[in-house]
C-alpha cells in the first residue's frame, strides 16, 4: 500500500478544514464578543450595591 | 565559491502592517480591563465565553511561531510521517467533544484551575504538590519561546541580531501588559482578533509553498532524500512513540492549564464539548500544514543543490573525518546565511558514509549522530529561510504580522495559565490567611511579571538537548500524565486516595526530567511512556496500600 495519496487526503482535509472554520469562526465571533461584553456590563451591574 | 546567502525582502511597508497589528491588539487588549472586577472576571471572563471565540481562544493561545516552527522542523526530519500526530490529535479531540470525557465534570465544578480539583478530592497537599510541578514544567516549556521565536524573526525580518533581545522583550511586554491588567477577558478579545490574522497567515504561506514546489515536488523530495523512510509512522516512528503521544493529546486537551481555563470560561459545559469537536480540525490544520511547510522547505533547498563528492582520502573513515571537518567549517555560517542547499548534500553524504563505515567500525556512529542532529538544526531554520527566500513584500508583513498575533496570544495565555497556578494554587493554600479576591487578582498579576522575567533568563541560559518538538513534549509529559491519570481516578475510581496522587506526581516527573539531562540519554519515546508507567502504578499501589480516609 502507498501512503502518499492517504497523507494527501489528510492534507486536503487538514487546509480545507482550517480555511472553512476560520472563516466561521471571523464572521460570527464577533457577535459572541458582543454578547460577552453585554454579559460582564450586566454582571457588573448586578454586583455593585 | 560559495552561493550568496538569502536576504529577506522586508521593507518599511511590512513594517508598518506587522506594528499597526500589534498596536491595534494592545489597543483592543486595554480596552477591556474596564470590564475586569473580580477574580473570576480576570481568569475564566465569568464563564460567558461562547463558542467560537472559544475555538478561536483556544487555537490562537496553543499556536504561536513556535509551533509553526518545531512542527515544520518535524516535518523536515520525518516527512509525512509525523502527519501522524496531526490524526492523533483529530482523533482525541472529536472522542473528548464527544463525549465530554473529563471535561464535562470539571466544567460543571465551576473550579478555576485543574489542581483547585486535586485540594477538593485529595487534600491540600496534593494541590500544592501538582501546582508546583505544573508551575516547574510549564515555565520550563515556555522558557525556550523567545530565543527560537527570535530565531524566526530575525530570519524573516532581517533584523540585526544585535536588535534581536530588544524585540523580543517589546512582544514579551505587550502580551504582559494587556494579561497582567485584562486578563481573560482581554485574551478572548485579543485572541479574536490574532486568530484572525494568524489563520491568514497560514492561509497564504501554505498558498506559497504549494506555488513554489507543489505537491509532487514534496513527495518526490521524500522519497529521494530520507533515505526510504518518510511515509510509513509506524515504522519511522515506532508504536511506542504513537502510543505515548495518543495518553499525551488525552491530557493536554483535558488537563492542560490553558486548554482548561478555555473549557472553565465556557457558557456551560455543552458549549466545551462543541468547542473541542470544532477545533479538532483546527489542531488537526495546526499539525499538518507546518509540517507540510517543513516537507516543502525541504523539496525547496534541495531543488536548489547541487551533487557533492565525497572527499579524495584513501580509506572511508579518513573520508567521513575530512567531510565532518569541511561541515564543521561552514556549517555555521551556512545555517546563518540561508546556504541551506549547501549544507544538505553534505549532510547527506556524511550519514550515509558513517552508516556504512559503522557496521565495520562502531565508531562510526558519532557522525551519524552529529549528521542526524546537524540535520535537526537545520530543519528549525529550513522553514523561515524559505520563507524569507519567497514571500515578496506586503505579503511578508501579513505573514509577519500573523506571526506576531500567534506568539504574543501563546505568550499571554500561557502567563495566564501558568500564573493562575503558581498564585492559586501554591501561594495561596500556603498563605497564613485565606487572601480576598481583590488579593489573589494582584498576587496573579503580580506572578504574571515575574514569569515573564524567568522565561527571558532561561531562554538565555538553556541548550536543548534534542529537537524543540520532543522537548516541548517531555516539559508537557513532566506534569501531564500524573495529572491526567489523578483526575481521571479521582472522577471514576472511588478507592483514589491522596497518597497515590502524590506517589503518581513524583513518579512520573522523574523520567520526564531525566530526558532533559542529556548525559543520560534517554530515549523520548521511553521517557514519555516510562513517565506513564510510573505514574500510574504509583497511583494504582499508593490508592491501594493507603485508601483514602473519609473526608469530613
Amino acid at each position: 500500500m502507498s501512503w502518499a495519496p492517504f497523507w494527501l487526503l489528510a492534507f486536503v482535509v487538514a487546509f480545507a478544514g482550517f480555511t472553512l472554520i476560520s472563516l466561521v469562526i471571523a464572521v460570527r465571533g464577533v457577535a459572541e464578543i458582543r454578547e460577552l461584553f453585554t454579559a460582564l456590563k450586566e454582571e457588573r451591574r448586578r454586583k455593585q450595591p | 565559491m560559495s552561493s550568496p546567502g538569502i536576504v529577506s525582502s522586508f521593507s518599511l511597508l511590512d513594517l508598518a502592517i506587522a506594528v499597526a497589528s500589534l498596536v491595534a491588539t494592545l489597543w483592543i487588549g486595554l480596552r477591556v480591563k474596564r470590564y475586569i472586577g473580580t477574580i473570576e472576571d480576570y481568569l475564566v471572563a465569568s464563564r460567558g465565553m461562547g463558542l467560537y471565540v472559544g475555538a478561536a481562544s483556544l487555537l490562537s493561545t496553543e499556536v504561536g511561531i513556535i509551533t509553526y516552527m518545531y512542527q515544520a522542523q518535524f516535518g523536515f526530519v520525518a516527512g509525512f510521517s509525523a502527519f501522524v500526530t496531526g490524526l492523533i490529535t483529530l482523533a482525541v479531540c472529536l472522542f473528548v467533544g464527544r463525549t465530554g470525557f473529563v471535561i464535562t465534570r470539571l466544567r460543571e465544578m465551576e473550579i478555576l484551575t485543574v489542581p483547585e480539583y486535586f485540594e477538593r478530592r485529595y487534600g491540600r497537599g496534593v494541590r500544592v504538590l501538582a501546582g508546583v510541578l505544573m508551575a516547574f514544567g510549564g515555565s520550563l516549556n515556555l522558557g525556550i519561546f523567545p530565543i527560537i521565536e527570535a530565531r524566526f524573526l530575525a530570519i524573516v525580518t532581517g533584523i540585526p541580531s544585535q536588535y534581536l533581545g530588544w524585540t523580543m522583550a517589546a512582544l514579551l511586554l505587550i502580551a504582559l501588559v494587556y494579561t497582567a491588567l485584562g486578563g481573560m477577558v482581554s485574551l478572548i478579545v485579543t485572541n479574536y482578533l490574532q486568530y484572525v490574522f494568524l489563520a491568514a497567515g497560514t492561509v497564504i504561506v501554505t498558498l506559497v509553498c504549494l506555488r513554489e514546489v507543489g505537491w509532487g515536488g514534496m513527495v518526490s523530495a521524500v522519497e529521494g532524500h530520507m533515505d526510504g523512510h518518510g511515509f510509513n509512522p509506524i515504522e519511522d516512528l515506532g508504536v511506542g512513540f504513537i502510543l505515548w503521544q495518543v495518553l499525551l493529546w488525552i491530557a493536554l486537551m483535558t488537563v492542560w492549564q490553558s486548554v482548561a481555563m478555555r473549557t472553565f470560561s465556557t457558557k456551560d459545559a455543552a458549549v466545551g464539548k462543541k468547542m473541542f469537536t470544532l477545533t479538532g480540525y483546527l489542531f488537526l490544520g495546526r499539525a499538518l500544514i507546518p509540517m507540510a511547510w517543513g516537507i516543502a522547505a525541504l523539496a525547496f533547498f534541495w531543488g536548489k543543490s547541487a551533487p557533492v563528492v565525497a572527499p579524495s582520502a584513501p580509506t572511508r573513515s579518513a573520508q567521513i573525518e575530512e567531510l565532518d571537518k569541511d561541515l564543521g567549517a561552514t556549517f555555521r555560517r551556512d545555517l546563518d546565511e540561508g546556504r541551506l542547499e549547501r549544507a544538505l548534500p553534505q549532510l547527506e553524504l556524511l550519514e550515509r558514509l558513517a552508516r556504512e563505515e559503522k557496521l565495520q567500525d562502531p565508531e562510526a556512529a558519532r557522525f551519524e549522530d552529529s549528521a542526524r542532529e546537524r540535520r535537526g538544526e537545520l530543519g528549525l531554520l529550513a522553514m523561515p529561510w524559505m520563507l524569507a527566500a519567497t514571500l515578496p513584500t506586503g505579503l511578508l508583513g501579513l505573514v509577519v504580522a500573523g506571526m506576531l498575533a500567534a506568539s504574543i496570544s501563546t505568550y499571554a495565555g500561557y502567563f495566564l495559565g501558568w500564573s493562575s497556578i503558581i498564585a492559586q494554587d501554591i501561594v495561596a493554600p500556603l498563605a497564613k490567611k485565606e487572601l480576598s479576591s481583590e488579593g489573589r487578582l494582584r498576587l496573579t498579576r503580580v506572578t504574571v511579571v515575574g514569569l515573564t522575567v524567568f522565561i527571558m533568563i532561561w531562554s538565555l541560559v538553556y541548550d536543548l538537548p534534542g529537537p524543540a518538538y520532543f522537548y516541548l513534549q517531555v516539559t508537557a509529559n513532566l506534569f501531564m500524565a500524573p495529572t491526567l491519570i489523578a483526575v481521571v481516578g479521582g472522577l471514576y475510581w472511588r478507592r483514589a486516595s491522596a497518597t497515590g496522587a502524590a506517589l503518581a506526581f513524583l513518579l512520573g516527573a522523574i523520567t520526564s526530567l531525566a530526558y532533559l539531562a542529556p548525559q543520560l540519554k534517554l530515549d523520548v519515546a521511553t521517557a514519555g511512556n516510562l513517565s506513564w508507567a510510573l505514574a500510574v502504578t504509583g497511583f494504582a499501589l499508593g490508592s491501594l496500600l493507603f485508601p483514602q480516609r473519609a473526608r469530613s
